[in-house]
């Protein structure tokens, strides 16, 4: 998944913080160490309130692209759930359900069932039915918009319009009450992954509405949303049909969470940092930008309360294989040479802001090797690039550089610019709004782009998700985030194969040399990996990132007294 | 004023600011029907399909013309619209400026929930800063010529040449961070605590005024001036009125025409939404939803708050007109 | 906003053909006299010159805007040193996260700044004397259609347009200079006031005595605005011209602080600014110098054109 960010003050774009993606970092815990250790019992009580750069709140799980672990997680339980801690790998375990899933018939059919004495907040029991109910109405078009990862892998799921025809997915049974069964197309053994998405949580069809739900959702987790002030905050109160002996995952420690919209990510940071009145009882949802990094490193009472994760996300700049010059791929490994990794990480954030990467593969992911296949400094070398562009015969021309205005700072398109012109090579900063982007480099031909800045982080902590949607050569175009458009039936072969592998570790090795293969072609310049940083206020506890994803886990986080 | 003459007064403005909607709402049409972005784009999900793209641009009235869309807008700001059918119908009622799909509501309320806070920006600060422009305009035409006047309008020219949005960044770093002495964002209605909203409006209500007293305290003085050495003021003066009666009686009122003129116009542009302002403030007024719904696109929230806008700028130069024929003698009767 | 009430501050003379052609000597004097509009020019055309030979002046001293000076930034991508990296080398320290000369960025900026406000406001004066010209003489319908116009682009929302065709025009013309598409859009939203005092005045020129004289006499309505009106409108279109030039360098500045203006890697005062405010509290220098230089241009400008406005118009009370 895209990883997107905030900008910084002032820009004439949405801001969409609570962000999508995933990560799987290393094993090793956050750097900046906080008093708020994991191991501090929760008490109950307060009102938290979590700083959002986003204008409104999106509880609709049809539409939503959410983690698990953070603000949907606080209202909507799914069929599983992630235990997501400080220090450890994460696990996908059961949430309305009663295990992660019994696999039958290879892999294709899953079973699962509900626990006992699940009730919705207005008390009426949650039913297979509903769980089916909101994988449905996930395929309407109307709906769309969030996690489609399991429309596909249902038998099915490619026509499917929804139920508000009266058709119903007739892969999906539920033979009673309690019981749902899933039928596959293939065997995919991250399926428990999958129903841990929005729209694998239950949502009844008589209080369905389309237009409303997004704002009004039908909690089944610890918190109902209890008002919102349009564009201002969204409050949320106990859900008291919300039973804590079911939940092993949320801790449910404040009395109620107030979410402040239109929070500008500086203003944010800044505002924690001087960490008073109310905002003691706060934490940011955006990344705190390298400005108030800086500042946060002057200020001691800051620095332990500025959370920084492990390195996650993979931030690449993309190679259009297709276009005029760039399909020879002596060009595309000048290109990893000619680019000036350490200008971008200092744009990112310097140390704080990620590590220098040469894999495709992000730390943490099990199976990963790690290896350098054009090993230079970290600032680039300018004569092996000047060499094999002139090997190549590479006929100059000005590159078009796609950046996504909200996800990125204009330091980092910089940064590739100036590496580049080390070389000769003129870059042009294309900089649009995120759907523009979006638009731009996973839809049509490719034309109107040479390079295309990017971030992603698996939507799962699985190899398949840091290398099939970014390599296969089914991601091109339509939406798919194949965004260098690089095509290999070779690769091909072998993601079909590592999808296919049940065994784990084999599973790994096939995956690891996929990454390797297709660094040998180089459609893509890996640049960093990502840390991302957040603050918290001095009265909020139990605020961690854990191992996997890099955000922090708001179902965990409590008020001191 | 006899009552025919402010009917064809009344009906020939009318149809102006109906040719201004009508044409303002068409431009911007044809201005984002050619942004590179599709909104449909925005609300199709991942992966974004053709077929799944043509569905929602379909459910959204995107495969029409622009002509065609402008013209189910227009109708719809009459009668209300329907999108898509089945469960899935979406109703607007009227008046039905659009609906946003990206934020899942009819543009009409997201404007009516947004107005409030962009209306206590703009007249909180407008009213200050009228009161601070007249007044040291004032006092610097009848003092003209002093170190009083040389100080207050070359504190008015700075006041024009700073940009706002630095000086709303730095009264908020200074007296929002360093100080703590206001709060540095957010907005907090009226009705829920109206301490909280006046504190929270503070600084947004300084920083406007400040800059637009600016060009009024500029704009008084001049007309003053030429108001205080009108033959009607040097009659006044002669026939043995005090100075300050002058002031008052005669040459406030001559300066008021001008000034209400502009002041109606400013007030209407702001009311539109002071966008930085908005921005600067972290203040969830109409101009930051429109910057949001340009950068995301959304359409059908662009043009309903532009038409809004535009509405409230001609409403304000209809009734400075309407004023103007009230208070200016000359065009009375 | 500065535009639209440049009208206000350009008292109409009532009677343009009793002053006669500017008296050159006099309006020059009276412009010496005023000490602050004269720093105000002086201060103006030191800009003018440090924007011309910038180029010239940077190779001269060794410094650009562009080369990424990494070492003289700390792990955290702030500069390094006091003053945000104030040094021998770097006169005005060095932009966080990149490294570049801050000094090189200024001085190289005030080309955008100024030939976007210069060029928006000829071309705002260029459209605006002409329409307003056309409206106020020939009167009747094409008078109808000008006033009506200027009604709808009063009411759309300025820099949100300007926005939106700033992020338009670079994809259907890709190549075309950004300083140009400014000019043009910054332009096209100013010329509506000074379109409006232009046809008040001309409509007045129109009424006067040797104006009808002369198209009693049977000159052509062609010859009747050059040689009659147009030398009457030329004091007040100089002082509107002066005075809206603050105005469009505000703009560009607030565009290009909204990210949409002058594109990286050119320098531009209005970038660094937006920039720079979030940079405040560990390097507040990098505000301090772009933010001067804006602010310094403005001022000027502001109190040039105030001075000549009341060194032209005879009805100015002198001080």
């Amino acid at each position: 998944m895209r990883t997107t960010r905030t900008r910084r003050l002032l820009v004439a774009a949405t801001a969409a913080a609570v962000t999508l993606g995933l990560a799987a970092c290393n094993a090793n815990p956050t750097t900046a160490t906080t008093s708020t250790a994991p191991a501090a019992a929760t008490q109950e009580g307060g009102t938290l309130h979590i700083l959002t750069s986003q204008t409104s709140i999106n509880w609709d799980p049809a539409t939503s692209q959410n983690l698990a672990i953070t603000t949907l997680g606080l209202v909507e339980r799914r069929l599983t759930t992630w235990d997501a801690q400080s220090g450890q790998p994460s696990k996908v375990v059961p949430d309305l359900a009663t295990d992660t899933g019994t696999p039958s018939d290879d892999g294709k059919t899953w079973t699962y069932h509900l626990k006992q004495g699940l009730k919705f907040e207005d008390g009426t029991p949650i039913t297979a039915k509903d769980v089916k109910y909101s994988v449905e109405r996930s395929f309407a078009p109307e709906l769309s918009g969030g996690l489609s990862y399991h429309k596909s892998l249902l038998v099915g799921g490619d026509t499917y319009t929804g139920p508000y025809q009266g058709k119903e997915l007739a892969s999906i049974d539920t033979p009673d009450d309690s019981t749902i069964v899933f039928h596959l197309k293939t065997a995919f053994g991250d399926w428990p992954w999958i129903v841990s998405m929005p729209a694998f949580g239950a949502v009844p069809q008589a209080e369905d509405d389309v237009a409303g739900y997004t704002a009004k959702p039908v909690a089944t987790g610890p918190y109902k949303v209890a008002s919102t002030e349009q564009g201002a905050s969204v409050t949320l109160v106990r859900n008291d049909q919300w039973d804590r002996s079911t939940d092993d995952v949320r801790t449910a420690g404040p009395d109620s969470v107030v979410f402040e919209l239109g929070q500008e990510q500086t203003v944010s940071a800044k505002r924690l940092i001087a960490d008073s009145g109310a905002d003691k009882d706060a934490f940011g949802a955006s990344f705190v930008p390298p400005a108030q990094l800086a500042q946060v490193a002057k200020d001691p009472s800051a620095k332990d309360r500025l959370v920084t994760s492990g390195a996650g996300a993979l931030a690449y700049l993309a190679i259009n294989t297709q276009a005029k010059g760039l399909t020879d791929v002596k060009v595309r490994q000048a290109l990893q040479y000619a680019v000036d990794k350490q200008a971008f990480l200092v744009a990112s954030g310097g140390a704080t802001g990620g590590e220098i990467a040469t894999t495709l593969i992000t730390p943490g992911i099990a199976g990963r090797q790690d290896y350098d296949l054009y090993h230079a400094d970290a600032s680039g070398d300018v004569a092996k690039a000047r060499q094999l562009l002139s090997d190549a015969g590479w006929q100059n021309r000005e590159l078009r550089l796609a950046v996504d205005s909200d996800a990125t700072n204009p330091a980092q398109g910089q940064a590739i610019q100036q590496g580049l012109a080390r070389v000769g090579i003129k870059v042009t900063i294309v900089s649009q709004p995120d759907d523009v982007w979006t638009q731009t480099v996973t839809q049509g031909d490719g034309s109107k782009y040479d390079l295309a800045l990017s971030s992603w982080q698996p939507d799962f902590p699985s190899a398949n998700g840091n290398i099939q949607p970014l390599f296969d050569s089914s991601q091109i175009g339509q939406g798919g985030f194949n965004l260098s458009r690089y095509s290999e039936p070779a690769v091909d072969t072998l993601i079909a194969q590592a999808t296919a592998e049940t065994d784990a570790d084999e599973a790994g090795r096939v995956w690891a040399q996929a990454d390797q293969r297709i660094m040998q072609d180089a459609p893509v310049v890996p640049l960093i990996f990502t840390k991302n940083s957040f603050l918290h206020g001095s009265n909020v506890e139990n605020f961690f990132i854990p191992a996997f994803p890099a955000y922090p886990n708001y179902l965990k986080v409590s008020l001191g007294q | 004023m006899n009552a025919r003459h402010v009917l064809r007064f009344l009906s020939t403005r009318l149809a102006t600011v109906v040719l201004v909607l009508a044409v303002v709402s068409f431009l911007t049409y044809a201005v984002f029907v050619l942004l590179p972005a599709n909104p449909a784009a925005a609300a199709c999900g991942k992966p974004c399909t053709p077929e799944r793209l043509a569905t929602a641009q379909a459910f959204m009235g995107l495969d029409k013309g622009p002509v065609q869309q402008w013209w189910d807008f227009v109708v719809g700001i009459f009668a209300g619209r329907t999108y898509g059918a089945g469960a899935a119908t979406i109703h607007c009622p009227a008046p039905c400026l659009g609906y946003s799909f990206q934020l899942r509501q009819p543009v009409t309320d997201l404007i009516a929930a947004r107005f409030p806070v962009t209306a206590s920006i703009a007249v909180g600060a407008a009213i200050l800063w009228l009161a601070i422009g007249v007044a040291a305009g004032t006092v610097a035409a009848v003092r003209r010529g002093t170190a009083l006047d040389r100080g207050l309008m070359v504190a008015a020219v700075t006041g024009v040449s700073a940009p706002s949005y630095l000086v709303g960044l730095l009264g908020i770093l200074l007296f929002g961070f360093t100080l703590n002495m206001v709060p540095v964002s957010g907005y907090v209605p009226f009705a829920t605590s109206p301490v909280d909203w006046a504190w929270h409006l503070v600084l947004p209500w300084c920083v406007l005024a400040l800059l637009s007293a600016a060009i009024y305290a500029r704009l008084t003085r001049a007309q003053m001036i030429e108001a205080l050495g009108s033959d009607y003021a040097r009659t006044a003066r002669a026939k043995g009125l005090p100075e300050h009666r002058v002031v008052t009686r005669h040459a406030l009122r001559n300066v008021t025409i001008p000034i209400v003129t502009l002041f109606g116009l400013d007030l209407g542009v702001l009311l539109g939404g002071a966008v930085i302002t908005e921005r600067v403030f972290s203040m969830p007024g109409l101009g930051s939803l429109l910057l949001d719904a340009v950068g995301s696109t959304d359409l059908p929230l662009v043009v309903g708050i532009t038409v809004f806008s535009a509405a409230l700028i001609v409403v304000a130069n209809l009734v400075v007109d309407l004023v103007y024929g009230l208070l200016d003698p000359r065009v009375r009767a | 906003m500065t535009l639209d009430h440049a009208e206000e501050l350009v008292a109409a003379p009532s009677s343009p053909g009793a002053a006669g052609p500017t008296r050159r000597e006099t309006w020059w004097r009276v412009l010496r006299r005023d000490r602050f509009a004269f720093a105000g020019l002086v201060v103006v055309l030191l800009y003018v010159v440090v924007a011309l030979t910038a180029p010239l002046l940077l190779d001269r001293l060794g410094v650009d805007p562009y080369t990424y000076h990494l070492d003289a930034l700390d792990e955290n991508g702030a500069p390094a040193g006091w003053g945000g990296g104030i040094s021998a080398e770097h006169w005005f320290g060095v932009e966080p996260l990149t490294g570049r000369d801050l000094f090189a960025i200024v001085v190289l900026g005030s080309r955008a700044s100024l030939a976007v406000g210069l060029g928006a406001t000829a071309l705002a004066v260029l459209v605006g004397t002409t329409l307003g010209v056309l409206a106020g003489y020939a009167g009747g319908w094409v008078d109808v259609l000008v006033s009506r116009v200027v009604d709808v682009l009063l009411g759309f929302p300025a820099l949100v347009f300007m926005i939106a065709l700033g992020a338009i025009v670079p994809l259907q013309f890709p190549h075309a200079p950004r300083i140009l598409l400014l000019v043009v859009v910054i332009g096209l939203f100013g010329w509506t006031s000074i379109a409006r005092v232009v046809r008040a005045q001309t409509l007045t020129l129109r009424s006067l005595g040797f104006v009808r004289a002369s198209r009693g006499l049977g000159a052509s309505p062609g010859h009747v605005v050059l040689r009659h009106v147009l030398p009457n409108l030329a004091a007040t279109v100089v002082v509107f011209a002066t005075i809206s030039v603050p105005g469009a360098i505000g703009s560009e500045a607030a565009l290009s602080f909204l990210g949409v203006g002058v594109q990286p890697p050119t320098p531009s005062w209005g970038r660094s600014i937006g920039d720079a405010v979030t940079w405040f509290s560990s390097d507040p220098m990098y505000l301090v110098f772009p933010g001067v230089a804006l602010f310094g241009i403005t001022l000027a400008f502001n109190a040039f054109g105030d001075g000549l406005r009341d060194a032209l118009d005879p009805r100015a009370v002198r001080r």
